[in-house]
């Protein structure tokens, strides 16, 4: 048996369908956007949308649309998931709370039908008489709306029309009228049925038109008066209103296809359309009176307005403002002006809403070493396409930023304000200066304090007890008073000897002169040498924090010694040693800090490389125990502590900036979202509440931190699609392959817009004819005038900067496929490797493809070797120094040879194709087009693949991984994950060429890409959750998750956890959990097994208190062998460090 | 008639929306999701949607039957009247001669 824990990283970013309407009141006007399974509800105010609740809906949304019932003031939500469930919805409050009520609901499936092919359809009659649903081919599905039953009956009538393009519920008409575009051999058709209500049958056909536009795609119903409805074709755009028509066929909307509307007036004059090239066009109908004197249409006029992210859906919010939908990138929300800005667009963006889908790859990269992934993605199609840098850690908002380089220190303090609250000075640090700026709101002036030493450097400098402030240089620690700022004590070290690391609290002070350390109180009005003492070897930091924040002193001393490269604890005022703690190494500590989270005391050690060391400090004797160790940066790091939101923080000034705080008794380490910090302060002035200052190479940084730790998502557009990505260390570059479409024209292909592969400096492409073509086909290189080309390049991106380096463009009819970076045989050099096919329309299968080796160094991309194929090859995977291809139908080996060659090793064939390739050891698992997976294991001696075992169950796979040598996870095209095991110990042969389903799950999303790797730092501090490896995966609606295996006894407590969670919360439309997860194709249904729903488990933690108490009452835990009743609190703990997994 | 005819007085739910929408820093890029919707209270649905199980072949003889018979039907109510049974033996026997 086989135990999974899988959980949604990043949920679903693309959206699919939106709506306006009065949801949550009557007054309030709400956008609901629907993201795969989730519904996110927004409130339309003068700042912009609010948002204010996410729902989740088990299961995937395939349409969503909004009625209004007559005689009712707000607007419901009709929501048909793609397995057929129908629900009816509406928002309300208790007690100003936003609740969902199913109003009705319902699977509406039939037991037998073919899947309608054009996809599921769903529209309500715009007077809420009935819902109509295209579901299966030869039939539609009614709901009449009835509101006295407490039953919905949905019923099905017979369509004979075939390939229903769309089909629309037409207005102003006395029965439910439907409108549809059908497609026979002759072309597509619109034809009307009118429903009768009370048998439940199509009665007649109002009106028909046969031969409209052999594409057109869509219905706009139009409102009364003038009712009829618009259909939009390719390169028309027609209006009929049963009588007469009027078409037009401009040629702004020719290049692209329009594929969604939105209604603006509700009288039906005004249109918007979008296209797949992302223009926003209006659509006026013109009218004019006819002889009855009744409006009629008279023209359509079709103007663009400006471009937007390609749109999915599109809805009209208010004042000119609309909402723009997308699964292929970003969405919007843009205004519409009344005049031409300078870019000719009359659409000017507001708002964008990040989407990573469809995520085609993704590539997990640890650039900073640190045990930290950072993931890459292949993100958006088209125009849309972008690279985006994923990471988990701590945001910082920020609020200003000064320029100001070369900080060496920053403290606030309070400066002629002693009773604010707030702090209203910055004293800065330089080599050899010190500047202070006083902050006055949000203005920021350079200033003097009379008693400070400006032209040296501050080692420290702070508001202590008495109103005094404190500056220490290395010449001399200086009490400067409050309130005339003028110097009042001064001490010195004796000899003149020069101050060189010092550390202060409110009341008392540390010099260290080398290994003299001086320790002085603070007192009114002067500063006081208490006592003295000479340690072994040079002092190299110092702290002298208070462990308890209400207190004002500290009764010890945090040494870090050079030389013997020790910790040491002393006590106060005696200087005497309490403990002495060798770190090890030869790396001098840097920065030592004494601080308590949650009631449990700590010393944190910072070393010179990044790396740090902590104990637990007995706070009575000073003792250090539990001795751990961290690698934070790379670069020497600096301790301070800071507080917010009442919690004791510290922040770590490196390379790689980190907040340590502590929950549930654990260190957790946060990366922080800036490249560098080093210095930093915390800083509470009026303008900046509860903020950190932050030092970077050449600026000060004003800012907030964010609570908790996320993933922040940064985009690097491309303006092409990307299709793979693979990191190359040793050139520090990503390869990634991209498409663009280019435009047939006189003088050959014009990119249709400029990006990535066009704007570089550096191009090269493969030329044509350097391969012979055999069997390939003649026609396709020459495309006709006006045809769009895709357009395959490979892009070399430096690792850090995102800049494109290099483009390589493949031949015109060849399609690059997969890409990989590997070192090959004995050669020193790591390689792009490409594999491509040559595409033509009239060959079912590719005939012909290229293995491509490329050297990118010293700025050049030079091509090695190349090695025709015998078809696509649709993967390519690194196997000891070999490259193992998948190429059609076979999956081959091949070895590089010493004069740079590629020779084929070994194949093996019984695939229908192979399209994806996944490797352990010896080991191949092999994922195919319809035969789910196969083992391989390779032969070193014969030389040769051996089919080790296989899954005989047909499943079209969409991707595929290793999860240990035993276990094999695959996610296939009806939305399931499964996962098949190889039994090893098996007695007969058969029973081992058997890979039986172990594990099964529905996802309800598309996975393209399976890919080891951790979104959290790995072996940093106390593994808390018995997980064991990691993969993650990306999809098409731009979700990332994680699958990790866990241990029997861990996966029955969650189990048992998960089943009483499905009682606890209750569901939106009524569809159980065990439905929505049960694995489902064509073929059959099962329930789930092996694998835990993380998302509703996590869930635990947003519920109240007694709902947490009622959902683990009887719930049992395993404590150290023995069996208990676990307490809320042992739940949450457990729950809380599963969600650090991600 | 100019573009900007045509985006004269476009709808206005409240002309108050969007009006303080701050652009000053540029266009805005967020990932922000609303607070996750948990419901714990069991509101029972008020309407179930039913889907009729029965062929529409069935359903379409039932229909032609009753069209076809509407006098006998009200001559002989027990039989007809709620009586699926005797409606769908009648059915199959005409299913099955064609």
């Amino acid at each position: 048996m086989s135990h999974h824990y899988i959980i949604t990283a990043q949920k679903p970013t693309a959206v699919t369908a939106c709506v306006t309407g009065n949801f949550t009141s009557s007054t309030d006007l709400n956008l609901i956007i629907a993201k795969n399974s989730r519904l996110e509800i927004y409130l339309v105010t003068p700042e912009g949308l609010r948002s204010l609740k996410e729902v989740g809906i088990n299961g995937k949304i395939a349409v969503m649309k909004h009625f209004r019932p007559a005689n009712e003031q707000k607007d419901r939500l009709f929501v048909l998931t793609q397995r057929y469930n129908a629900m009816i919805l509406e928002c309300g409050t208790i007690d100003d709370n936003i609740e969902i009520f199913t109003k009705a609901h319902g699977n509406v499936a039939d037991r037998v039908g073919k899947p309608a092919e054009t996809g599921i359809l769903a529209v309500i009659d715009p007077k809420a008489r009935v819902i109509g649903m295209r579901l299966y081919e030869g039939l539609f599905k009614i709901i009449p709306l009835d509101s006295d039953t407490n039953e919905l009956k949905a019923t099905t009538l017979r369509m004979e029309e075939m390939l229903v393009q769309d089909v629309e519920f037409l207005h102003g008409t006395q029965h439910p009228t439907l409108i549809v575009i059908h497609q026979d051999v002759n072309g597509r058709h619109i034809k009307t049925h009118e429903i009768n209500m009370r048998d439940k049958e199509f009665m007649k056909i109002a009106w028909k038109q046969d031969n409209v536009e052999t594409e057109a795609t869509m219905i706009i119903p139009v409102p009364s008066p003038l009712g009829g409805a618009i259909i939009i074709g390719m390169e028309s755009i027609i209006y009929h209103d049963g009588i007469s028509y009027t078409a037009v066929a401009p040629s702004i909307i020719k290049q692209s296809t329009i594929n969604c509307y939105a209604r603006v007036d509700s009288k039906g004059s005004r249109y918007l359309l979008g296209n797949m090239s992302g223009h926003l066009f209006m659509l006026f109908l013109e009218t004019r009176e006819n002889s009855k004197g009744a409006p009629c249409v008279k023209d359509l006029k079709v103007e663009l307005l400006g471009e937007t992210s390609i749109p999915e859906c599109i809805t009209y919010l208010d004042n000119g403002v609309l909402f723009i939908g997308s699964r292929h990138g970003d969405s919007q929300l843009v205004k519409l002006n009344k005049n031409v800005n300078e870019n000719g667009s009359y659409v000017v963006p507001m708002e964008t809403f990040t989407n990573l889908g469809p995520i085609m790859d993704i590539c997990v990269v640890d650039l900073e070493r640190q045990g930290q992934g950072q993931i890459i993605t292949c993100s958006g199609s088209f125009k849309e396409g972008s690279l985006r840098i994923i990471r988990n850690g701590i945001g910082i908002q920020e609020h200003a930023c000064i320029d100001l380089p070369g900080i060496k220190g920053m403290w606030a303090l309070k400066v002629g304000i002693e009773d604010s609250p707030f702090e209203n000075t910055l004293v800065l640090a330089f080599v050899g200066h010190t500047r202070i700026l006083t902050l006055t709101g949000e203005e920021v002036e350079e200033t003097e304090i009379p008693g400070f030493l400006n032209e040296q450097q501050t080692f420290y400098c702070g508001n202590v007890d008495f109103g005094q402030i404190i500056q220490v240089t290395p010449l001399t620690a200086r009490l400067v008073q409050g309130e005339n700022r003028a110097l009042i004590s001064e001490w010195k070290p004796p000899n003149n000897r020069r101050i060189g690391v010092v550390a202060c609290n409110f009341t008392q002070l540390v010099c260290a002169s080398a290994s003299d350390v001086y320790y002085i109180e603070i007192k009114d009005g002067e500063l006081k040498q208490i006592s003295h003492t000479t340690l072994a070897y040079e002092v190299a930091c110092l702290d002298i924090s208070v462990l308890d924040y209400k207190e004002t002193r500290s009764d010890m001393v945090a040494v870090g010694l050079w030389t013997d490269i020790s910790a040491c604890v002393l006590r106060l005022p005696t200087l005497e040693t309490l403990t002495i703690e060798k770190l090890g190494g030869e790396i001098i500590p840097r920065s030592i800090l004494m601080t308590c989270f949650e009631g449990i005391n700590y010393l944190l050690c910072a070393l010179g490389d990044g790396s740090m060391f902590y104990f637990s400090l007995n706070g009575a004797d000073g003792t250090l125990s539990e001795k751990k160790k961290v690698t934070l940066g790379t670069q020497p790091t600096i301790l301070k502590t800071f507080r917010s939101l009442s919690t004791t923080n510290v922040f770590a000034c490196s390379d790689r900036p980190t907040v340590i705080y502590s929950s549930n008794h654990k260190l957790v380490f946060s990366n922080v979202n800036l490249k560098e910090v080093n210095h930093m302060c915390s800083l509470n002035a009026s303008a900046y509440q509860d903020s950190l200052a932050l030092a970077t190479k050449n600026s000060v940084i004003l800012g907030t931190i964010d609570e908790i730790q996320k993933l922040h998502i940064r985009t690097v557009p491309l303006g092409e699609a990307p299709r793979r990505i693979a990191y190359q260390e040793s050139s520090q570059t990503f390869g990634v392959i991209t498409l663009r479409t280019d435009i047939q024209d006189s003088a050959g292909l014009i990119p249709s817009r400029s990006s990535a592969s066009t704007q570089t400096q550096n191009v090269t492409s493969s030329s044509v004819g350097s391969l012979p073509k055999p069997g390939a086909g003649t026609s396709a290189s020459t495309a006709e005038f006006g045809q769009e080309v895709e357009i395959h390049n490979l892009l070399i991106i430096d690792q850090n900067t995102f800049e494109v380096l290099h483009a390589h463009q493949f031949m015109q009819t060849e399609y690059a496929l997969s890409l990989m970076s590997a070192k090959l045989g004995d050669d020193p050099n790591t390689y792009y490797i490409v594999g491509t096919a040559f595409v033509y329309p009239e060959e079912a299968d590719p005939k012909v493809g290229r293995i491509i080796i490329y050297h990118y160094s010293e700025g050049k991309l030079q091509q090695v070797a190349e090695k025709e194929i015998k078809g696509a090859c649709y993967s390519l995977v690194e196997f000891n120094g070999k490259v193992l291809a998948s190429i059609n139908s076979t999956v081959r080996l091949f070895e590089w040879t010493s004069d740079k060659d590629l020779r084929l090793e070994c194949s093996h064939f019984n695939n229908i194709i192979a399209l994806y390739v996944k490797t352990k050891g010896d080991f191949i698992l092999v994922g195919d087009l319809m035969r789910s997976i196969t083992l391989l294991q390779h032969k070193q001696m014969e030389g040769s693949f051996e089919e080790i075992s296989r899954d005989y169950e047909p499943k079209w796979m969409t991707a595929v991984e290793i999860l240990d040598d035993d276990t094999f996870l695959g996610a296939e095209n009806s939305l399931n994950l499964f996962v098949c095991q190889k039994d090893s110990a098996a007695t007969t042969d058969e029973e081992r060429q058997q890979m039986p389903e172990v594990a099964q799950y529905h996802l309800g999303d598309f996975v393209n890409v399976f890919r080891h790797g951790s979104l959290v730092m790995q072996n940093v501090g106390e593994r808390t959750t018995p997980t064991h490896g990691c993969v993650l995966y990306g999809t098409v609606s731009g979700a990332i998750g994680l699958v990790t295996q866990i241990p029997n006894d861990f996966y029955e407590f969650l189990r048992s956890l998960e089943e009483r969670l499905t009682h606890t919360i209750k569901t939106v439309g009524k569809i159980e959990h065990c439905f929505w997860r049960s694995y489902c194709t064509d073929m059959k249904t099962e329930t789930s097994e092996g694998f835990i729903d993380g998302d509703l488990i996590e869930s635990f933690l947003d519920l109240n208190r007694s709902k947490m108490i009622d959902t683990v009452s009887g719930l049992e835990i395993d404590v150290g062998g023995t069996k208990r009743e676990a307490t809320v609190d042992d739940v949450i703990k457990i729950v809380e460090d599963l969600t650090r997994i991600h | 008639m100019s573009i900007s005819e045509f985006l004269k007085d476009l709808p206005c739910h409240n002309e108050q929306n969007f009006s303080l929408f701050n652009t000053e820093n540029g266009i805005r890029t967020s990932l922000r999701r609303p607070s996750v919707y948990i419901p714990t209270l069991d509101i029972p649905s008020e309407q179930i949607i039913v889907t009729e199980k029965k062929n529409i072949l069935l359903r379409y003889l039932h229909q032609q039957w009753d069209k076809k018979n509407p006098v006998k039907k009200r001559e002989h109510p027990p039989n007809t009247d709620n009586g699926d049974g005797p409606a769908r033996k009648r059915s199959r026997l005409d299913g099955s001669s064609t």
